[in-house]
């Protein structure tokens, strides 16, 4: 009874237009702005909270874009919780990685990396392709020209 | 039971045709959203990967990560934006179209979205054909003299991954929706009783937006 309630409710408001079209141009208004509030603030750089921004910025118009765009504000039951799960596992899988590698010992991170000073681990044939950002690509090619001392 | 209001054609099988198993059309339509969300959380799940990747990368190599991401062009990035972001808009109103029976707005408006899909393609090949003259490729590929910086060759991993992946799901959304404005304009079947087709494809369209309003600041604006 209780599944066969939930579907009445979410048709109803599917099927109820209690907005015209005009909500979905509001919405779409609304993402410009925000698209032109995220450049406008993504090209000064911000230290540190830059990224915070950026991501609120985006979570804002993603929530936008679900609720209005994707119906998620007149869905019920099941077709709610099926999303909020997956969000929680996204932030799970992001947060469990980063909390490693925040509190690694410097030495296990990778060579080169900015936490990092030990000097690379060459595995692979050839271990200078490709591993200091395209500095040294051939022995002999770059190498020789700007006789950087080889490791 | 439930029947349609839309069998007008007379021989035509009424649509939406109810399955047995499901108590009423409003149950089935609940049940085909739910599936529709099961596997837009796959596709989440799917593009979360990528981004752990990119929280790893963008952690253990910050100088390089805020570099090779001043290499790319934002103007062509904020006008892929505003592009996705109107083509998720029109997406939108097919479905409120489609639910008012006006076939030939929905086949309109899936249309308006499909220009702006393949114009979002278009202005993503110049990008990645950009990225090939000059060379700032994934892994051994990189050859860029202009940021010589550990880390550079995983920015553009990241990046080829995730926008390649994306434009894919654009692809393949772009084909769904072509689907429906075929159907709008060969059987203009669509009605109050009759929109889930719209209603789905749409939302896998705006799951491709959802996923570029992430990518964007993420990847041009470090």
């Amino acid at each position: 009874m209780g599944i066969a309630n939930e579907s009445r409710q979410e048709e109803q408001n599917m099927r109820e237009e209690h907005h015209g079209a005009g909500r979905y141009w509001l919405i779409w208004g609304l993402l410009l702005v925000l698209t032109v509030v995220t450049v406008v603030t993504g090209r000064i750089h911000i230290p540190t909270w830059g990224l915070v921004l950026a991501l609120v910025i985006a979570s804002t118009k993603g929530t936008l874009v679900l609720l209005y765009f994707m119906h998620l504000a007149d869905h019920r039951g099941a077709n709610r919780l099926v999303f909020a799960v997956s969000i929680i596992f996204v932030v799970l899988l992001l947060a469990i990685p980063m909390v490693d590698l925040g509190t690694r010992f410097r030495g296990a991170t990778p060579p080169g990396s900015t936490y990092s000073d030990l000097q690379a681990i060459d595995i692979g044939a050839d271990a200078e392709e490709g591993r200091y950002g395209g500095a040294i690509r051939k022995e002999g090619k770059m190498g020789e020209e700007s006789g950087a001392p080889k490791q | 039971m439930q029947s349609s209001s839309h069998a007008a054609g007379g021989a035509a099988l009424p649509v939406p045709r109810l399955a047995g198993h499901f108590a009423s059309l409003e149950v089935q339509n609940h049940a085909a959203r739910l599936g529709m969300w099961l596997f837009l959380a796959t596709e989440i799940l799917l593009f979360a990967g990528l981004f752990i990747c990119y929280g790893v990368y963008r952690f253990l190599f910050p100088e390089a990560w805020a570099a090779a991401s001043r290499s790319l062009d934002l103007t062509l990035g904020t006008i892929n934006t505003v592009v996705l972001i109107t083509s998720s808009l029109t997406a939108a109103l097919a479905v409120h179209y489609a639910k008012e029976g006006k076939n030939k707005m929905v086949a309109v408006q899936l249309g308006l979205t499909l220009v702006m899909a393949v114009g979002f393609l278009v202005i993503k090949y110049f990008e990645y054909h950009h990225k090939f003259e000059i060379g700032t490729l994934p892994g051994r590929f990189y050859s860029y003299e202009g940021i010589q910086l550990p880390g550079v060759p995983l920015y553009f991993t990241v990046y080829f991954c995730a926008t390649a992946l994306h434009g894919i799901h654009v692809v393949i959304g772009m084909i769904v929706l072509a689907f429906s404005m075929v159907r709008a304009l060969k059987k203009a079947d669509f009605g109050p009783n009759n929109f889930t087709m719209v209603e789905l494809g749409s939302m896998y369209w705006h799951l491709v937006d959802l996923v570029w309003i992430f990518l964007f600041p993420m990847l041009y604006l470090v």
